[in-house]
């Protein structure tokens, strides 16, 4: 507990010095004279009376004595300073789709989690590319939610039914699902090269199934995103097809993820899409702290309480008091 | 400053009739004016005359009544005795200072001592000193002695102590004196006690008492009590003390302070049935007349009775 404006206080009791000063009875208050006051002050009556008077009297002063420090303590501001240390969402998300013909359930699946996410969304920014033998930024990081929104809605549609304009310019490469290529142009929408405070991390959809000649490998790819500090969570719906040789497409993509820190996931159905981003949620979000920050909250309700409770008192005491 | 005297004879017969006037000049000639067996003349009774002075045959003859003048025994003495204490100057019951009350009060005496051509002295003072100016006859001289007392009592005065007067006449003052004493409602103590039944032995004493303020104003007294005097703080001239209002409205300490003034008044009744001194108060300069004029006739009643009681061979009081 601490003041924000401590100077009120020697202000406040200048104030009443000054008062009292101003105030002070300059010449004896007007009063009757009269003669034989014992007819009167020796009843036993009149001393219970008085000694009541008195405490009366002394518990007005002391009242408003209280009253005053309260009422000045409350014009200084009381204030709870605690430092806290709050959870803060600044993480980067990019959604890298593969948009090959196997991929588009899995896709859609990943836009409408991601569409339901977006809502809940504070501070973090999402981005889209997709890819296929080249890459689309569908929209860039934002944390414009409605527009993220409306494009997964757009981009959900698009994937169920697999056909339209949404695919356009996905094909300029040579072969198909160069997923080097469409990693790497992922991890370049993130800005600037060096990490920042906000974490990265790409959720990677594809089942890393390559025809064609990449200019980036996937290796390639992945040393750059942990270059970067971009976690790459990796989401592979086709592993059950081939063995467990680490030159297996699945195992390969495994290790790329692992290597920049991420975690791959295989999914039997696109149903699995939602609990595995919640699990890759989960798994970014208690990892987040952010720096020590002071909370400064007024705390008025106590001089506040005395300062009523003592004009209470006072209240009753002066109509007790008057005549 | 105004004369006092003549602020006296204005009240005097601005508020009393002609009549009352007369009444208190008979009243006062048959109270001081001895009877000696010397026959002076005969005169028109006026109101207030003893009835056993009428001389019956000649009002017979005469048509009217008329009374026998002796020639007075002795030239009669009148001393004031006023306490002008601090006390005095406090508040009467009426609101005024109880000094004015007093003023007034002697003044209508020592105007009736003065038309009857006796001599009129003071003797006044507090709790430590007394002084006396001796008795001499003449409005100039009661004008005197008026100031004298209007200008002792002060707030800042000492305090009251009327034993001392007392004491003083009892030690200094030779010869029977007709004393009228104005003091304020004090309880007196054994001392004064002892020194008034003394004073009674040796001077005619009568006794007129300005009444103090209320002090725990009720309903009633707020009525009569000035408007200025109403919901202020009173503080005794004897102790210094305060008596905030507040305490002098409760209703309890009201209840007590009635008990104990009535318990009070008793006494102090008492005391002076024992002495037989004749006994009065006033309120305020409104009834100071009606008062003095209680007063002569309460003492006239009692002097009398004391007169035949001593023809009868026993002394009363």
């Amino acid at each position: 507990m601490e003041l924000s404006y401590w100077w009120i206080l020697p202000l406040a009791a200048a104030a009443v010095t000054i008062t009292a000063w101003l105030y002070r009875p300059r010449r004896p208050p007007k009063t009757r004279p009269i003669a034989h006051g014992e007819r009167l002050t020796a009843l036993p009556e009149y001393q219970q009376a008085l000694r009541r008077h008195r405490t009366r009297l002394t518990l007005a002063v002391a009242l408003g004595a209280v009253f005053l420090a309260a009422t000045a303590t409350a014009a200084a501001r009381p204030i709870h300073r605690t430092t806290e240390q709050p959870e803060i969402r600044n993480r980067d998300i990019v959604l890298c789709l593969d948009v090959s013909g196997s991929m588009t359930s899995t896709d859609a699946a990943i836009a409408a989690v991601f569409e339901d996410l977006a809502k809940e969304f504070d501070g973090e920014r999402i981005g889209m590319v997709i890819f296929d033998s080249s890459s689309v930024q569908l929209f860039p990081l934002t944390d414009d939610y409605q527009f993220a929104a409306e494009q997964l809605t757009q981009a959900k549609e698009a994937l169920d039914s697999g056909a339209g304009s949404f695919f356009d310019g996905t094909w300029n490469g040579e072969g198909s699902s160069l997923i080097g290529d469409g990693l790497a142009s992922c991890v370049q929408s993130f800005p600037g090269t060096e990490s920042g405070e906000r974490s990265r991390s790409v959720v990677l959809a594809t089942d890393n199934f390559l025809s064609g000649n990449p200019i980036f490998t996937l290796e390639e790819a992945a040393a750059l995103a942990a270059d970067k500090k971009v976690k790459v969570h990796a989401l592979n719906p086709g592993d059950m097809d081939y063995g467990g040789q680490p030159d297996q497409p699945g195992a390969l993509l495994k290790a790329a993820a692992e290597r920049t820190g991420g975690t791959y996931f295989t999914l039997d159905s696109p149903d699995a899409v939602p609990g595995i981003v919640k699990e890759v949620q989960e798994t970014e979000a208690t990892s987040y702290l952010a720096a020590p920050r002071v909370v400064i909250a007024d705390a008025p309700d106590w001089p506040l309480g005395v300062a009523l409770i003592a004009g209470t008192g006072m209240l009753l005491l002066g109509w007790r008091l008057e005549p | 400053m105004p004369s006092l005297l003549r602020r006296v004879k204005s009240k005097m017969f601005i508020f009393a009739h002609r009549r009352t006037l007369t009444l208190l000049d008979g009243e006062y000639g048959s109270v001081f004016k001895g009877r000696s067996l010397d026959f002076d003349e005969l005169r028109a009774y006026v109101p207030g005359d003893e009835v056993r002075d009428i001389d019956w045959k000649a009002t017979a003859r005469h048509g009217s009544p008329l009374v026998k003048r002796y020639v007075a025994v002795r030239r009669h003495t009148v001393l004031l005795l006023v306490d002008t204490g601090r006390n005095m100057a406090a508040q009467a019951l009426s609101g005024e200072s109880k000094k004015d009350i007093a003023v007034h009060a002697a003044g209508v005496l020592g105007y009736l001592a003065s038309r009857h051509g006796d001599d009129v002295g003071l003797l006044h003072g507090n709790g430590t000193e007394s002084r006396f100016l001796a008795p001499r006859s003449g409005e100039e001289h009661l004008e005197r002695l008026l100031r004298e007392v209007d200008a002792s009592a002060s707030l800042d005065g000492p305090a009251s102590g009327i034993a001392e007067q007392l004491d003083y006449a009892l030690r200094y003052l030779k010869g029977r004196l007709l004393i009228v004493a104005v003091a304020d409602e004090f309880l007196p103590d054994t001392r004064t006690e002892t020194l008034m039944r003394r004073l009674r032995g040796r001077h005619e004493v009568l006794w007129l008492t300005v009444r103090d303020a209320e002090l725990a104003a009720g309903p009633a007294a707020e009525i009569t009590a000035k408007p200025g005097s109403r919901g202020q703080d009173s503080t005794d001239v004897g102790t210094g003390q305060g008596i905030p209002l507040p305490l002098a409205v409760d209703a309890k300490v009201r209840a007590a302070y009635r008990a104990a003034t009535i318990e009070r008044e008793r006494r102090r009744q008492d005391v002076f049935y024992r002495l037989g001194i004749a006994e009065e108060q006033t309120t305020g300069s409104d009834d100071v007349l009606t008062s003095v004029f209680a007063l002569l006739e309460k003492h006239r009643s009692r002097a009398f009775t004391a007169r035949i009681s001593t023809k009868g061979g026993s002394r009363a009081g």
